[in-house]
């Protein structure tokens, strides 16, 4: 099997692996996700601490054990400090999930789900992530270091 | 059919305690196979790249893009209910047109989408991803997003008059 083709396999399986989870956990109900934030339900904050108490420490472990990944080499974590696109695109994420109610990887689930107007949600997704790209294009700024991402998304060039 | 079979597997609501580890054990797992972060954000930019055929999109995201839906529909399918119980955009359509929610859901997702890149990363990005890797700024951005998701929440609850 060529990379490219094991990538995709990888990518589709945990792709689904990830919106299995999230369906499985009504997390792709704006009723779930607004519940939580109107704090009424611990639930989900429970959850994403379950996530993180999970991968955390495993993350840790292998990354001191110097693990090898099967298809991309020596382990390699990213950390870096905070910076005010870091405070300030956090502040804009928090403000336009809680609006629409869902964030990117639940928008997807949603629209399989039947809500048609989640349809919206990945249009303005899409829209809002290109108004970032063509703001920083203009401006001729620099990528924002973010451990999410930052290995592939690069933005500003 | 397929639904009939699968029904009734799931639980309602997959309990956080197991949904959470679930979600865990998938992050550790793509960084063992491919060394990368499960985010969702870079999911979005690089399938849009690969539609576009921009040079130097990571074409096989785009797969993992498409693998989201298509998992929250297998789980969907296993509920007990199937396809009956979604309530989508019900709690907004309530209150408000189909139009002023389409509008309002829009602009929400536009400010999103904006900020995520911004910040370059998401919920799953960052507050799973980049908080897991214990990297400062992602516990910044994580805490920030949280923070102003409660904020607007709680003033959105003022401006509806507790009806949203």
């Amino acid at each position: 099997m060529k990379p490219s083709t094991a990538h995709k396999f990888v990518g589709l399986l945990f792709g689904a692996g990830f919106g299995f989870v999230l369906a499985a956990a009504n997390l792709h109900e704006y009723d779930t996700i607004h519940r939580m934030l109107r704090l009424e339900e611990i639930d989900v904050f429970l959850l994403m601490g379950g996530a993180i108490g999970t991968s955390l420490p495993l993350l840790w472990w292998l990354e001191r054990r110097r693990a090898h990944t099967a298809l991309g080499g020596p382990l390699r974590l990213s950390r870096s400090q905070p910076r005010r696109e870091h405070v300030i695109g956090g502040a804009l994420f928090g403000t336009g999930w809680a609006v629409s109610g869902t964030c990117p990887a639940p928008a997807l689930v949603m629209f399989a789900s039947g809500a048609g107007l989640a349809a919206v949600t990945i249009l303005g997704l899409f829209l809002g992530l290109n108004l970032r790209a063509a703001h920083l294009r203009r401006t001729d700024g620099a990528a924002t270091a973010a451990d999410g991402e930052h290995r592939e998304v690069v933005v500003g060039r | 059919m397929l639904v009939a079979t699968f029904a009734a597997v799931l639980p309602d609501r997959l309990a956080w305690y197991l949904a959470g580890p679930a979600l865990g054990l998938l992050v550790v797992g793509f960084f063992m196979v491919v060394n990368q972060p499960l985010g969702a954000t870079g999911a979005y930019v690089e399938t849009y790249k690969t539609v576009v055929r921009e040079p130097g999109a990571v074409t096989w995201r785009m797969f993992y893009f498409l693998g989201i839906p298509i998992g929250g529909l297998v789980a969907i399918a296993m509920k007990d209910d199937g396809f009956v119980r979604r309530s989508g955009y019900d709690a907004l359509r309530n209150e408000m047109s189909l139009g002023t929610t389409a509008l309002v859901v829009l602009v929400g997702a536009v400010v999103m989408g904006y900020g995520a890149r911004m910040a370059g990363g998401c919920t799953s990005g960052h507050g799973i991803c980049g908080t897991a890797q214990r990297s400062p700024a992602s516990w910044v951005a994580t805490c920030t997003f949280m923070g102003a998701a409660v904020v607007t929440t709680l003033v959105i609850r003022v401006i509806s008059g507790g009806a949203i």
